[in-house]
């Protein structure tokens, strides 16, 4: 008697469940439209340093005031948690503009949370991107997200440090330091510090976070390895070259400083910075013309570096297509552009500010990290000759970045590269095959 | 006096001595984290992380609180105050909500018969020990639609086992004879329990009042997960932003860290005596 | 997800009479409560731990039986994820209730402005966990200024460097335990501190004449005295031990902590969803986490009803 009366409330709270979850499954998926070009444009972005917040605050501040028809409310999401945030928002909730990772795309076309903006941004904007820009924002075939800037990654250095202590330096992509030099110069240069350290990798940022996949998994290409091979991990990401790169990161640990401050650099403590073009305002403002700007360490197959950034995309349920269309042709356009990468230091994604930027264009002084992202590639078509690779895109980034983000921290903590990367092998391929390698 | 007695005076003295020098040891040792949170959050940056001169009380000013105010002043971040508000109104509605509801359930299971009692006593007993952090996932399946409000992350808390098991066996050891006094008066149930049951409770409604205070004032894992405008943001998940932020501000984060526990500590203060002894008493007899 | 509503058939079609009311009213806003916010989503997680389900997916979730089971047990990080639960556990619940023992003994004295000393100890109690992590990070911070590193150094006169303490897979279970405890004594303190002073003092006299030393007053007197107190103060302790999570996720995430070392069930659960977005598997974990808990608080409660018949 009491086990039939129990069960039969457990069947009515299955049965709730089944139908909680098929109605909300199928709550997904929506139709974007243009709606009629006026009224409210809600705008997600993510809360990143000062002056980007203050420039995204501008730009919406200036487009309200320069017309009528639109207005864009903006709301800000802690970076940390933004990604997060976006998946567990449904389709349904998500406003009609917003920022998403670069990498993370491809999870969210998946979901069906961004919609195509190709019939909403003018295509004066679409041919002003940059190649990279396309490739990162292009999910099979259809434009779904375009991007104010691109990402710069190299090292940066002290070269007064260096030159005192005798440490030569590449000044091109070609002369980049092999694995053995570069650990050679941080064997010099920490003994030459009184810090003992002569390397940050800016560890408190969190390694096993998305810059760890963004800042190391170029070194995996670099040594002929890569994250993952025609959806699959397992041989690749743990294969020899893979691993004997990260044995080599290991190898430099004892001479990282932990950088809780994250100013080891700007304090001398270290001579070399591994870093990305948001640091470049702070670091050229304490170091000056002392400041020089380096590949990072060619691993085997020659140097490698990151790429993508921040993009835009729109909701994949907007009602406000047209507007929405309007503002990102705003966003976009060479003035907040140019405003948006001398906040950041990044290299614009248009062609337009590209050519004029006084950073990366010929002549400036990140002109070595503008050559990088001219020769770029796709993590699924990496050459020699091809520098900047974009992080795979496919939808199944989430589970890879998260994988060897932790392993490149255990790695950090000590353990065994060959066993932390299989670890993350195993799973990023069972993530895959279970999902049907998320197509 | 006697000789005795100053014999026993001294070495009451030598020992109340030795006691205060034991306690004062032992607590700056215990209350060093928290004092170099006080500490560090007037210093610079640059002074918060230096070894053991982080404990000096050097190079001091209000820069870091005036930051964290000027930081946090737009629409899009969400003002100061706006998380202030969200978490004391979060925290008062499940303080007072929760101890109506359960003190009520749990009345009503020690000292009612109904039918059914028993067995719904017996389900609540078995949810205890579900931790909120293993349904959190489901719930925010469930009430995905909710997002975004001070609603979502007040209602799920309301009801809680473990309240009611407090109440519960604090109701369980009152006394028959007054109940039935009461009901001879002509109290039902409902007055027997305002009238004679609450007021005798008082230690266990402030001990539940506190745990629960405490519990929800430092909720970090649901407004993770249900909230993702500034406006419905309370204060400990802001607190991971400001953290986040790179490059992280040290000072800065414990000031907002001080301004996070401020607020609760006046409270304490406040109301310490009462609750010391509730707290105490409420374990006892449970 | 709008037109929410949970429909709890009611366990068996009830006839209650009109004195039942006031009873069934009285019970129904908490009863109704939990199950629809702890019951129904947990039976929610025991339903979605037999498929392979995203958050927020247009696709519909697939059934794939006991996979995230089979797959769970066999997982190493899931068995180490257990250990540090259990390990956590048994060195918390120990040896944090003797340490607030001690330190109740300690404030239980009649010297003036003892109860600053109590306040002092019971502070941390107020600080949301998320704080206390934050502040121990920096306390632990593997540079040569971290305030622990600086510590050392000084009291080892020089001898021992500055160590990894989060990252360390020896110490970074050890740390979090550490500041989980400065974290929870000073409230076990002020149970215990109260239950103390229940214990009458004749009985102290009473030993003291018959020249007990101190630590048997200790074991005959203090320790019985408490008993009730002692076993409330080691039931919540241990409920409270296993749900260990923001101090870990935060140091984790964010403090540079070595994760095999320190993660726990409810990270790995929660980790599932947000990195992975694997619904099903961290249901999979949900039940079994509970599973577990269940058994060990059933367990405790057999051993104190027994030895309360002993």
């Amino acid at each position: 008697m009491k086990h039939r009366k129990k069960a039969g409330a457990s069947i009515a709270a299955v049965t709730t469940a089944a139908l909680l979850l098929t109605s909300c499954s199928s709550g997904g998926g929506g139709t974007s439209s243009a709606g009629d070009g006026t009224g409210d444009v809600e705008v997600w972005a993510h809360q990143g340093k000062d002056t980007e917040v203050a420039a995204l605050q501008d730009a919406v501040a200036n487009f309200n005031a320069s017309q009528s028809d639109i207005n864009v409310n903006l709301t800000l999401v802690p970076e940390a948690d933004y990604t997060t945030t976006i998946q567990s928002t449904s389709a349904g909730d998500l406003p009609d503009v917003l920022e998403l990772d670069g990498p993370t795309l491809a999870s969210f076309v998946y979901d069906a949370k961004v919609a195509p903006i190709d019939s909403y941004v003018s295509q004066d904007t679409i041919d002003n991107a940059t190649g990279g820009d396309v490739n990162q924002g292009t999910v099979d075939g259809t434009l779904y997200a375009l991007a104010q800037f691109n990402s710069g990654l190299g090292l940066y250095a002290n070269g007064a440090m260096l030159d005192a202590a005798g440490v030569s330096y590449p000044d091109s992509i070609e002369s980049a330091w092999t694995a053995d030099e570069f650990l050679s110069a941080l064997k010099t240069l920490a003994a030459a510090n009184d810090s003992g350290y002569a390397l940050d990798i800016k560890e408190n940022y969190g390694l096993g976070g998305e810059w760890g996949t963004y800042a190391f998994s170029p070194l995996l290409q670099s040594a002929g390895g890569n994250l993952i091979a025609d959806n699959k991990a397992s041989g690749v990401i743990d294969g020899p070259e893979s691993v004997s790169a990260m044995e080599a990161f290991q190898s430099w640990l004892p001479y990282v400083d932990p950088d809780e401050d994250d100013s080891a650099l700007v304090d001398g403590r270290v001579a070399i910075s591994w870093g990305g073009h948001w640091m470049y305002p702070g670091y050229s403002e304490a170091l000056g013309n002392d400041l020089v700007v380096l590949p990072l360490p060619n691993m085997g197959t020659g140097t490698k570096s990151g790429a993508g950034s921040w993009t835009w995309g729109m909701g994949s349920n907007t009602g406000q297509g047209a507007a929405a269309g309007a503002f990102l042709d705003y966003l976009l356009n060479d003035e907040n552009v140019k405003a948006m990468t001398t906040a950041n230091g990044a290299p614009p994604a248009t062609k337009s500010a590209l050519a004029t930027d006084a950073l990366y264009s010929a002549g400036g002084p990140l002109e070595l990290w503008g050559q990088q992202l001219e020769a770029g590639c796709n993590a699924d078509s990496v050459t020699s000759d091809c520098v900047t690779v974009l992080r795979p895109l496919t939808a199944g980034y989430p589970v890879i970045t998260s994988e060897f983000a932790s392993a490149l921290a255990a790695i950090a903590t000590g353990d065994d590269a060959q066993s932390a990367l299989t670890g993350a092998a195993t799973a990023i391929d069972q993530s895959f095959s279970d999902n049907n390698d998320y197509k | 006096m006697t000789t005795a007695q100053k014999q026993r005076s001294r070495s009451h003295r030598l020992h109340a001595a030795r006691s205060y020098l034991v306690l004062t040891a032992l607590a700056a040792l215990y209350i060093a984290p928290a004092y170099y949170l006080v500490v560090g959050s007037f210093k610079p940056a640059a002074d918060v992380l230096s070894g053991l001169r982080g404990f000096v009380p050097e190079h001091l000013s209000f820069d870091n609180y005036r930051s964290v105010f000027d930081s946090l002043a737009s629409d899009s971040t969400g003002y100061f105050w706006q998380f202030m508000v969200n978490s004391a109104l979060i925290s008062a509605a499940v303080v007072v909500v929760g101890l109506v509801v359960n003190s009520m359930a749990a009345y009503s299971f020690a000292r009612l018969k109904w039918r059914g009692r028993d067995k719904s006593f017996l389900v609540v007993v078995a949810l205890v020990i579900v931790p909120f952090e293993a349904v959190a996932i489901p719930l925010l399946f469930m009430l995905n639609g909710m997002r975004n409000s001070l609603l979502v992350q007040s209602l799920p808390f309301f009801a809680n086992a473990f309240s009611i098991y407090l109440f519960y066996t604090f109701f369980l050891g009152m006394s028959k004879e007054i109940e039935e006094a009461a009901r001879l008066d002509g109290l039902g149930s409902f007055g027997t329990f305002l009238r004679i049951a609450v007021p005798s409770a008082k230690p266990v409604f402030a001990t539940v009042a506190i745990l629960t205070f405490l519990t929800t004032w430092g909720q970090y894992l649901w407004p993770s997960l249900v909230v993702s405008n500034p406006s419905y943001r309370p204060l400990p998940l802001e607190l991971s932003v400001f953290s986040g932020q790179m490059p992280v501000d040290w000072g800065e984060v414990l000031a907002f860290g001080v301004l996070l526990v401020v607020p609760v500590l006046v409270f304490f203060v406040s109301f310490q005596r009462f609750f010391v002894q509730s707290l105490a008493s409420s374990a006892v007899k449970g | 997800m709008s037109n929410l509503t949970v429909d709890r058939s009611p366990r068996r079609k009830l006839r209650w009479n009109r004195q039942d009311i006031p009873g069934v009213a009285m019970a129904a806003p908490g009863v109704i409560g939990l199950l629809v916010f702890v019951a129904a989503p947990f039976l929610v997680a025991v339903f979605l731990s037999f498929y392979n389900a995203q958050l927020n997916s247009p696709r519909a979730p697939n059934f794939i039986g006991i996979t995230q089971y089979s797959r769970l047990f066999a997982d190493m990080q899931f068995w180490r994820a257990l250990g540090n639960n259990l390990t956590f556990a048994a060195v918390v619940i120990p040896v944090q209730t003797a340490i607030a023992l001690g330190l109740a003994m300690l404030v239980n004295q009649r010297l003036r402005g003892i109860s600053i000393f109590r306040a002092l100890f019971f502070l941390p109690v107020i600080f949301p966990m998320a704080l206390v992590a934050v502040i121990w990070r920096l306390i632990l911070s593997r540079s040569e200024d971290g305030l622990l590193n600086s510590l050392v150094h000084v009291v080892s006169f020089g001898q021992v460097g500055a160590q990894d303490w989060l990252g360390n897979s020896a110490t970074a279970l050890p740390s979090i335990i550490l500041l989980s405890i400065w974290q929870g004594v000073g409230f076990q303190m002020i149970i215990l501190l109260a239950g103390l002073q229940e214990i009458p003092q004749e009985r102290y006299e009473a030993a003291q004449l018959d020249r007990a030393s101190r630590w048997q007053q200790f074991l005959y007197v203090t320790l019985p005295g408490l008993r009730n107190t002692l076993i409330f103060v080691v039931l919540l302790t241990s409920i409270l031990a296993f749900r260990v999570y923001d101090q870990v996720y935060i140091l984790i995430t964010s403090g540079g902590a070595n994760k095999t070392a320190t993660q726990t069930v409810l990270y790995q659960a929660t980790t599932s969803v947000f990195d992975q977005n694997n619904l099903g598997r961290a249901s999979a974990i949900t039940v079994v986490f509970f599973a577990i808990v269940l058994v060990i608080t059933v367990i405790q409660r057999r051993v104190v009803r027994q030895e309360s018949e002993a």
